[in-house]
């Protein structure tokens, strides 16, 4: 199983990933939350026969492996959330070749297809559209010419569509009011913006991530239009922030960077908090070091940072801050950075 | 003021129950017809007990507006269900309770209309990603500051205020930094700096621009 997110993807320095979800439900049945189980297998069954098998692997959740669940975490498929996989019997996933392409089935609405893609690539919505497309023509969709596509989630109502920037921003997060103007500026598109965390957890990155709000009132285009030019004012922003900083404070930035490379090359533990403030240090001084001294590729910094934000354990929970996860997180991280050197 | 359920404006009666503001056409819907009789009706009758009233406004404080009998036919999905969850159990869902899925749409989109693509009908979009100009990232370190910042927990010493790159003046955002930032990283106070910059160097455009993205932000918050 290849991993889409190591990829190199355009404006990677700022954005981890691009995301489009797209959720349909199906006529004849309840929604998820009043399905019963016998409607569940029925809804399970009707949906594998539209599957093309020649694209997708996978199936029932009850008959998916441990490491396999593991992996489609890891791969962004599953949240990290326990819960996701409560029930299994009544859910089902179903992924291409490099897991950029998924069918959740039982996950909140019938179906969620979800397209991703490394770095800033609105392509995505391309491929979740085929997909989808593919199954409305073999399922009879809930449809109305009022509300559009039918959801148990009325907020999802209408074209289904959520697309989603994962974006990194050190700059910003660390110059004052910083965020504040992005939300303000993020809420002018009908956006919105939220730390990378799941219910429960602890935001402790600068990673956000900025996704679409409307599915009423709005077209597709609209909405990837509107995405494209918000996220072209973020990045611009935060590259402008990142010069800004590594001009004004270069001796800071080049020590504070140095450092946080040497901590994730050379430390025996490390917990995800530091792990996460050290790639951000090295995100923002990465294009302005003419030592030479560090060489860290860009597709490096964005593996790193991914494969410690979708960690199967949550920053709250006891283990991942064990010594055991935090030698087992160094080592994973010194491995990568001296396959790098 | 506005019905809590239709979104009416409230033109002639005001009924609330249990903090709920309802027009007189949605509390019948709802079922509190047995509310509904005009207070003068009883205040005007000489033989009306005042323990009539009384019971009356004890019985609406014991009211609770999710205990109504509003449930779906086919689901058995009750109003009360959907107002915590904000989730529907069917597609007959919509049609029970319509009114209440149409004023969460607008609460949350400001819409409820549908202006997306037709089942099986692909999509009529040719946006592509983005081309961002790199010449900003590239840029050798100590190059024009585009937007003045100051780092959490760290202000720039003395001995760096000195460094900084010529042109910039006090505070303030030269024009040629005022000409290249982003408007939307820019404080209100940077904004009305800005105008009197631009205003003093003739620089209209800039000036209007500046204008245009403080008043957007200032009718933005009116509508919150």
């Amino acid at each position: 199983m290849s991993e889409w997110y190591t990829n190199d993807g355009k404006d990677s320095d700022v954005v981890l990933s691009t995301k489009a979800c797209i959720v349909r439900n199906i006529k004849g049945y309840n929604f998820m939350p009043r399905l019963d189980d016998k409607e569940c297998q029925s809804l399970l069954e009707t949906i594998d026969k539209a599957i093309d098998k020649d694209v997708y692997v996978g199936g029932n959740a009850s008959n998916i492996d441990k490491n396999t669940i593991l992996k489609l975490t890891r791969l962004q498929i599953l949240g990290r959330e326990a819960s996701q996989m409560a029930n299994p019997e009544r859910k089902a996933f179903y992924y291409n070749d490099d897991v950029s392409l998924s069918v959740a089935v039982g996950a909140g609405e019938h179906l969620t297809v979800k397209a991703m893609a490394a770095g800033h690539d609105i392509s995505v919505y391309k491929k979740a559209e085929e997909a989808v497309l593919d199954l409305e023509s073999k399922l009879d969709i809930a449809f109305s010419e009022n509300y559009g596509f039918l959801t148990s989630n009325v907020r999802l109502a209408g074209t289904g569509l959520k697309v989603l920037y994962t974006v990194s921003l050190p700059a910003i997060s660390k110059t004052e009011g910083g965020i504040a103007a992005l939300s303000q500026r993020v809420g002018q598109y009908e956006w919105s913006i939220y730390p990378f965390a799941e219910r429960g957890e602890i935001a402790d990155s600068d990673v956000y991530i900025i996704a679409s709000v409307n599915t009423l009132g709005v077209t597709e285009d609209e909405v990837l239009k509107r995405g494209e030019m918000l996220i072209s004012d973020v990045i611009k922003a935060e590259r402008a922030l990142r010069d800004e900083i590594a001009s004004s404070k270069k001796d800071q930035s080049a020590d504070i960077y140095g450092r946080s490379y040497g901590t994730l090359r050379y430390a025996n533990m490390i917990s995800r908090s530091e792990a996460l403030q050290d790639l951000g240090w090295l995100r923002l001084y990465h294009d302005y070091d003419d030592t030479g001294d560090i060489n860290i590729s860009w597709n490096t910094i964005n593996k790193l940072t991914m494969d410690i934000l979708w960690e199967p354990e949550a920053p709250t929970r006891k283990n991942s801050q064990s010594v055991a996860s935090q030698k087992f997180r160094a080592q994973g991280i010194r491995k990568i950075l001296k396959g790098a050197d | 003021m506005r019905c809590e359920r239709c979104g009416k404006e409230l033109t002639n009666r005001i009924i609330k129950i249990n903090g709920v503001t309802y027009c007189e056409n949605c509390a019948r819907l709802m079922g509190y017809d047995r509310f509904l009789k005009d207070p003068s009706d009883l205040l005007g009758n000489p033989f009306s007990p005042l323990d009539q009233i009384a019971s009356s406004l004890m019985q609406m404080s014991e009211l609770d507006f999710g205990n109504s009998t509003l449930t779906c036919p086919k689901c058995g999905m009750t109003l009360r269900e959907f107002e915590n969850e904000g989730r529907v159990g069917c597609i007959e869902c919509y049609n029970t309770f319509n009114d209440n899925i149409v004023r969460e749409m607008f609460k949350q989109q400001g819409n409820s209309e549908y202006a997306g693509r037709l089942p099986a009908q692909s999509a009529d979009t040719d946006v592509k990603t983005a081309e961002i100009p790199q010449e900003i990232k590239k840029e050798a370190p100590g190059k024009q500051k585009e937007i003045e910042v100051t780092e959490k927990n760290e202000a720039p010493t003395k001995e760096e205020q000195e460094k900084a790159p010529a042109g910039k003046s006090g505070k303030g955002l030269t024009l040629e930094q005022l000409m290249k930032a982003d408007l939307g990283m820019l404080s209100d106070e940077d904004l009305e700096k800005g105008i009197k910059v631009a205003a003093d160097a003739e620089e209209y455009k800039l000036a209007s621009r500046l204008r245009d993205e403080l008043k957007g932000r200032k009718e933005g918050e009116g509508n919150v």
